[in-house]
């Protein structure tokens, strides 16, 4: 099977696109499938669900892209369109904004300096698996401040406006997140060192 | 300086703040200091080998399958069994040929259109009667359909409140432990225009039954929840736009049909 993104610009595909071209559709999604799969699947850990939103991210995009005039990138355009179908998933379960309101309430204390085992450092460098493993355990407002802002590259202000916190807000989250995750990756590699 | 004073800094402190805008005692200390010092290491090897993350996930080909599918049944792009050319540029979507009786002529489903405006006029009425600015009118789709297009711009029989009387930030909607107790709403019996819509598709292009069938649940089931939602939350505007946009899609399937067997 040839790769159908071969011989064709993102600008020719999104023009094609326009008019219902379905290989210019398919090339667009080849170019951003992995980008947009992997928001998914990071912000909700459960990979059918990353599947449906993903589906439903670039639905959403080849639906609106008659009204795209490149003002913007057009991986920024998608990220965004992304990031809200994520958002508004998590918000329908009420998984997203309920952990923001909780913390600022102090209901949810912050990380424990320590777990465990106080000695062990995270030098050099951090295996990809138990990283995506301990986001998976972070809870969800945690884990929504920490993939915009340190995966996907989001500032605060725009996460902020995005999520529905303010800035400090997410600055908060965002400290605690990394915090918590040194906890889980620590515990993760105490683990192995015991097992192994 | 302790530990904990560095700690009330840290998140300037790796997030890029310059060396200059930090007190020279906390630098000091996170040298000095073996524990801040591993504290500030892991957390920036953290925050690094998270952008190592990002599209390092491949889904798998069936979700391009569905989407392909998606976009044929929305009309959306061209069909490759029939291979018609492209649509005009002024309507990038796809009418496939439509089918004929045996006298040859095209069914009529003339009353599709009123039909999707209506839908259409009942989403904007559900979406903008509640005391929040409107947002609805403002996006529409250029894929639309006319008759769509034509409800958007039917006024509002109730009156929408200036925009200053709420802001945003007084429309948030509290969130509480509640809000998880969301449970998916039983599928309602289909309502009387979904009746006659799919009753009419399976006397005029039996094929297509099923396929709109499965839209109709999956947008009816959309606008169910997202409507649970926004009333749980009325000033949310990010989930106002998007049950606008779902009473969109919802017309524009009706639209669809209208094109396709008409």
């Amino acid at each position: 099977m040839t790769d159908p993104t071969q011989g064709i610009s993102e600008r020719e595909a999104i023009e094609q696109a326009k008019q219902g071209n379905e290989a210019a559709f398919e090339v667009l999604y080849h170019l951003h499938k992995r980008r947009v799969y992997s928001l998914c699947l990071r912000m909700v850990s459960n990979p059918v669900q990353a599947e449906d939103l993903a589906q439903e991210a670039f639905l959403q995009l080849f639906r609106k892209i008659g009204t795209f005039r490149g003002e913007s990138a057009f991986s920024t355009w998608l990220h965004r369109m992304t990031v809200n179908v994520v958002l508004m998933q998590l918000r329908k379960k009420g998984l997203l904004v309920v952990s923001l309101e909780e913390t600022l309430e102090g209901e949810d204390e912050a990380p424990k300096k320590e777990f465990g085992t106080k000695d062990l450092k995270l030098t050099g460098s951090i295996d990809r698996l138990q990283l995506q493993r301990a986001i998976d355990r972070l809870p969800p407002g945690y884990r929504t401040v920490f993939v915009l802002h340190d995966v996907e590259g989001f500032e605060h202000n725009e996460i902020a406006q995005m999520v529905g916190c303010s800035v400090g807000n997410s600055k908060s989250q965002l400290h605690k997140a990394r915090l918590k995750l040194r906890e889980y990756l620590k515990f993760m590699r105490a683990e192995k060192a015991k097992t192994g | 300086m302790t530990c904990s004073d560095v700690e009330r800094v840290l998140p300037e402190l790796l997030d890029g703040a310059p060396d200059g805008a930090l007190p020279e005692e906390v630098k000091a200390h996170v040298k000095s200091c073996p524990a801040c010092s591993d504290l500030v290491s892991d957390l920036k090897l953290i925050a690094s080998e998270a952008r190592q993350l990002a599209a390092s996930e491949e889904p798998a080909p069936r979700v391009w399958v569905r989407i392909a599918a998606q976009l044929r049944a929305e009309g959306l792009i061209s069909d490759p069994v029939t291979g018609d050319p492209e649509p005009a540029p002024s309507r990038p979507v796809f009418v496939p040929v439509p089918e004929r009786t045996s006298s040859g002529r095209r069914w009529s489903a003339w009353w599709l259109a009123p039909v999707a405006a209506a839908v259409l006029a009942a989403g904007s009425y559900v979406v903008t009667h509640k005391p929040v600015p409107q947002v609805a009118t403002q996006q529409t789709p250029a894929t639309l359909g006319k008759a769509a297009v034509t409800a958007t711009a039917t006024p509002s029989p109730v009156p929408v409140p200036a925009p200053q009387q709420l802001t945003r930030k007084s429309a948030k909607p509290a969130f509480s432990k509640s809000a998880t107790a969301v449970k998916s709403a039983v599928e309602p019996a289909p309502s009387e225009e979904d009746q006659q819509f799919l009753s009419a598709v399976s006397t005029l292009a039996p094929s297509m039954r099923t396929t709109y069938e499965i839209q109709l649940q999956a947008v009816n089931a959309d606008i169910r929840e997202t409507q649970a939602y926004v009333d749980r939350n009325p000033g949310d505007m990010d989930a106002r736009q998007h049950l606008m946009d779902a009473y969109q899609q919802k017309a524009l399937l009706y639209q669809i049909a209208l094109d396709r067997i008409q």
